[in-house]
């Protein structure tokens, strides 16, 4: 069954024909819609970046990341394994095959399906070309190496802990037909390869040997019967995955490229949302790693809401505001994510989505604020900003009143008279508007005052001012949280401090990740720190509190906090200390008594001063 | 009648009433406390609701009553162990105790007020709790740290009761009569004071808790006002400022005290959680039956009298403890 | 056109004839609103209370007694910041309460 036209046609290529087709249509459907909607400044970054060594980071960064899944390998080197011999093999599979084929058809017309069923349209191969290279040993190799992947795959759907998952995916039915037919491509390709094999007696150890092996198990004429079917079976399976894929999780196979080249040229996701959040969304595979690290999951098997959930979802248009506003917003899930996917941004600009549907979102907000009397006091170029939550723990106002006065610093006091929300708990609940008129009044009352540092001491108002608040930095602001402040007083004198006798274990407030090693210098300084590596920074588990939940009720948040205290004490600590007034309230009622004292670290700060 | 011994956990006033009464009934008890004197939280108190008896009276009574009772002190029992026929106690140190049975008369512990940071326990100076208005009562001087005696004085119900922020669902019954008392006792000790109630609900529901509510009103000049104070904050005078609705006129309330006095719940102690036997959702011991069997653990062997099983009042107490004595005679035979 | 008289909004609420219907959807989102004992905590404490006569507390049992329209209101003013969360003692979770009124109202 040689080649008899330069097409190399039989009719069982048809099913995997059609599926190419309607894959790349597909594809090239979609990056193009997404690729047009993108706003105008996304799409000059684009043009601007292009031709730039962002170009060239984002090639390394897409081999690195989307065929031997580096990412992947430093969860778990068996999944990492597992996702690159699937990737990586397949994608060998590709390349080598064409070379193959490429060089015995060199003036002819080479469609894909010719080297995909390569073994059939050249059975003989490859006696007639071992002087060349021995393609057909490679290939086999490649073989093995995908089949070890697939193998991989059925081994983590029986017992996922072997590479580190408690918990895998839930699938959607086109994930399951995806899934079932890419479980099978490679099996029965090895098939039908092994069966033309044994028929011609050729082909190399691997399919050569199996169709050796067949030959002589099988009785005669049984191989040459199933040799069409095999090729068949082959080309229907590979026809259904590709059409299939569009609609898959395994569209991230052809998505992560463009987002890691989107993300390389600084183009981002946005709270209102933006087209490039499809690229952000289509790539997730669902790949399961996000599952384990969220606390609602853990700690309230709660098992819908993860980003694989949520971006399934949003992605297939049945997201409900349970799943939109049940989420902590911690950042375990994104820390760990292969694909870097911005979650955060996602989760917010699906809950922007949901707020415009409210009559309330676009009404202005907050008229009063324009005739509101300025309650600050002071007159410092420092500025103090309590936050919300502080009234609620004079503890840490009163510590934080001792540590200016003793380092000598002239304050301006925000709002220790009472003062305007930074914006940011409005902000996580979707409204965008409200939040833009906290901001404003705030931005004013700094600039009226003229400061030039702005220091607070809840985490929440830091990332809003760093983070949201636009015109601090133009105005020549730094903003510091009070960890970072305190820090720079004693490291440049200001602050003398004795050293406490007690040891203190710190919890990271989520709402200050990256701010990991002012707090630990300032606490070493005055007292034992006992803290263990697991659980913190990057893989501190959340308090419970999070203001960007919506709908954990108190006893959920309490059994959340419970697991930070159990962490916690467990390094032998007698007090846990943190730095912010919604984590103190919150692990303090999750200690359950007055045993386990919960402190701010400007209170430890305070009491060595 | 043979004498058995039987072990009585907590010396306040279940423990005392119960080891009278167990003594009556035959038996051989013997009172383990864990602190210095016997007489637990009633001893610290000056005088009671509703008639406004002397604490001392009480005590003196219930000791009167226990004399010649086998009775240790400064010892914390940490675990019991409940046997065929027998229940061995055993203390923080591992001195043992063994008895035929055993009555767990533990009471209950403060509310730890430095919880409700939000109204600055332990940081403001004039804050201070019913159990330390109490203490200068028995001094027979109310003053504010700086010995000024106060003109205005905040009584804020409910600090560790019916709170669910601090894990504390559950009323603790006696501080709305007890907060009436002390406004009474506020007043007739300062004459010309001020004193005003916080309170969500005011649940006077006893034998003249009502007639001794009215009375704060038309005789004393006492004022109700209904809304939970949410913070406190101190003025460079030391003066308290309150935050609070007024919910039945419906507009936030902003004013300043000389004393903030906190009415603190009844928890659950520590023991609740290490003597093996099942607690109830407000951490409190769980009785075998709320309705016939409130003296009785699950555990055979094992007695509840008091507040070991939930907040009550001191006759609800007594009460218990002469039935658990009947109980423990009653279950074990003559 | 002036006749001469006006016509008074009733004065009672007329339990019987509110349409519950709304009140009904946002208790099924956000049922801790039932535990609301009015204890005034959450409006003492308020970020956007320092300013404006906004009372969750009112708001609630506005809801409750189906008054829509003076709780759309009133609730504009929320700033979402969550200090009635934290002081809340029966639990109720007062800015998911918000937020649904935000979306339903």
């Amino acid at each position: 069954m040689s080649a008899g036209s330069p097409w190399f046609f039989d009719p069982f290529v048809i099913p995997f024909s059609i599926g190419v087709v309607w894959l790349f249509s597909a594809i090239i459907y979609k990056w193009t819609r997404w690729f047009v909607a993108l706003p105008a400044d996304d799409k000059a970054l684009v043009r601007h970046n292009f031709f730039s060594a962002r170009s060239l980071k984002a090639l390394k960064e897409a081999v690195l990341e989307c065929l031997i899944h580096r990412k992947i390998w430093k969860t778990n080197p068996l999944l990492g394994f597992m996702h690159m011999s699937l990737a990586l093999g397949w994608f060998l599979l590709i390349v080598v095959g064409k070379l193959e084929t490429s060089t015995y058809i060199r003036d002819a017309v080479n469609p894909p399906h010719v080297h995909v069923f390569f073994r059939y349209f050249f059975p003989e191969e490859p006696a007639s070309y071992a002087r060349h290279f021995n393609y057909a040993l490679l290939m086999d190799c490649l073989l093995i190496f995908v089949l070890c992947g697939v193998a991989l795959a059925w081994g983590k759907r029986a017992y996922s802990r072997m590479m580190g998952m408690k918990r895998t995916t839930h699938h959607t039915p086109f994930d399951r037909i995806a899934l079932s037919t890419l479980w099978l491509i490679f099996p029965l390709r090895y098939l039908a390869e092994s069966v033309t094999c044994g028929v011609h007696n050729s082909g190399s150890f691997f399919t050569g040997g199996t169709g050796d092996l067949l030959t002589s198990a099988l009785p005669g004429g049984v191989l040459s019967a199933m040799e069409y079917p095999a090729w068949w079976a082959y080309s229907i399976v590979l026809g259904l995955f590709f059409v299939a894929l569009p609609y898959s999780r395994y569209m991230h196979i052809f998505t992560e490229v463009p987002l890691i080249f989107l993300r390389a040229y600084k183009v981002k996701s946005r709270p209102e949302g933006s087209s490039f959040d499809n690229f952000q969304i289509q790539a997730c595979s669902r790949c399961g790693i996000c599952l384990d690290p969220c606390p609602l999951a853990a700690d309230l098997n709660i098992n819908n809401i993860q980003p694989a959930y949520f971006l399934r979802d949003r992605r297939y248009g049945h997201l409900t505001e349970q799943v939109t506003d049940t989420c902590l917003l911690c950042g375990r899930c994104a820390a760990a994510c292969p694909v870097g996917i911005d979650h955060a941004t996602l989760r917010l600009s699906s809950r922007v989505a949901f707020a415009r549907q409210g009559s309330l979102y676009n009404t202005p907000r907050y008229e009063f604020l324009a005739t509101t009397d300025d309650r600050s006091s002071g007159t410092g170029r420092v500025g103090f900003f309590a936050g919300c939550m502080t009234q609620m723990t004079p503890g840490i106002l009163r510590s934080m009143e001792k540590i200016f006065a003793a380092a000598g610093v002239d304050v301006w006091w925000a709002d220790r008279n009472g003062g305007v929300c930074c914006g940011r708990p409005m902000r996580l609940s979707g409204n965008l508007p409200a939040a833009e008129r906290m901001e404003r009044y705030n931005t004013d009352l700094f600039r009226k005052h003229g400061i030039t540092t702005l220091v607070t001491g809840c985490p929440i108002c830091y990332k809003s001012f760093t983070q949201e608040y636009k015109e601090l930095q133009a105005m020549g602001i730094r903003v510091l949280h009070h960890t970072q402040y305190i820090a720079e007083l004693i490291a440049g004198g200001r602050l003398k401090t004795s050293v406490l006798q007690a040891s203190y274990a710190y919890h990271d407030p989520c709402e200050l990740r990256g701010v990991y090693s002012e707090p630990r210098y300032v606490l070493s300084h005055v007292a034992t720190l006992t803290n263990a590596e697991p659980h913190e920074k990057d893989r501190v588990h959340c308090c419970g509190g999070s203001l960007a939940n919506l709908t954990l009720d108190t006893s959920a948040q309490t059994r959340v906090g419970e697991t930070v205290v159990r962490n916690l004490l467990a390094t032998g600590a007698e007090t846990i200390v943190t730095s912010c007034p919604q984590c103190k309230k919150s692990l303090q009622r999750s200690a359950g008594n007055d045993r386990v004292r919960v402190v701010d670290l400007a209170e430890v700060v305070a009491e060595a001063v | 009648m043979t004498q058995e011994k039987i072990l009585v956990i907590g010396g306040g006033i279940a423990g005392l009433q119960a080891a009278a009464a167990l003594r009556d009934e035959g038996f051989e008890p013997l009172i383990i406390e864990k602190e210095s004197s016997t007489g637990g939280h009633v001893s610290r108190w000056d005088r009671l609701f509703p008639t406004q008896k002397q604490a001392r009276e009480v005590i003196e009574e219930l000791t009167a009553a226990t004399a010649g009772i086998e009775s240790v002190t400064d010892r914390e029992i940490v675990s019991l162990t409940p046997e065929a026929d027998r229940v061995t106690a055993t203390t923080t140190t591992g001195e043992r105790f063994t008895g035929r049975a055993a009555v767990v008369a533990t009471g209950f512990d403060l509310f730890d007020a430095r919880l409700k940071e939000e109204y600055g326990y332990g940081l403001y100076e004039n804050v201070i709790t019913s159990a330390e208005l109490e203490a200068m009562f028995r001094a027979g001087r109310v003053t504010m740290k700086n010995g000024d005696t106060p003109k205005r004085v905040a009584i804020l119900h409910c600090v560790g009761s019916r709170d669910e922020k601090v894990g504390q669902n559950h009323c603790s019954k006696v501080c709305c009569i007890t907060g009436i008392k002390q406004a009474i006792e506020l007043t007739e000790a300062i004459p010309g004071v001020q004193v005003m109630n916080f309170y969500m609900d005011l649940r006077a529901f006893g034998n003249g808790y009502e007639e001794l509510y009215r009375r704060s009103q038309i005789e004393n000049g006492v004022t109700y006002i209904r809304g939970r104070i949410s913070e406190a904050g101190e003025t460079h005078e030391k003066r308290i400022q309150l935050k609070v609705e007024d919910t039945l006129v419906g507009r936030p309330l902003r004013l300043t005290v000389d004393l903030l006095v906190l009415l603190v719940g009844m928890r659950a102690p520590q023991c609740c959680g290490s003597f093996g036997l099942p607690t109830q959702a407000n951490g409190f011991f769980a009785p075998r039956d709320p309705y016939t069997g409130n003296v009785q653990s699950t555990v055979p062997g094992i007695y509840l009298a008091g507040t070991a099983t939930g907040p009550k009042t001191i006759g609800e107490t007594v009460n218990e403890a002469v039935a658990v004595a009947r109980r423990i005679r009653m279950d074990l035979g003559k | 056109m002036d006749f001469g008289f006006t016509i008074n909004a009733p004065r009672a609420i007329y339990l019987d004839k509110i349409d519950p219907t709304l009140r009904d959807r946002i208790i099924a989102r956000e049922r801790t609103t039932l535990l609301c004992i009015g204890c005034g905590s959450c409006t003492a404490t308020c970020t956007a209370g320092q300013f404006t006569p906004f009372s969750l507390r009112k708001v609630q049992h506005l809801i409750r007694r189906g008054e829509y329209a003076a709780a759309k209101e009133a609730v504009q003013n929320c700033m979402m910041c969550g200090k009635c969360r934290m002081t809340c003692p029966r639990g109720v979770n007062t800015r998911a309460v918000v937020h649904t009124l935000l979306q339903e109202l």
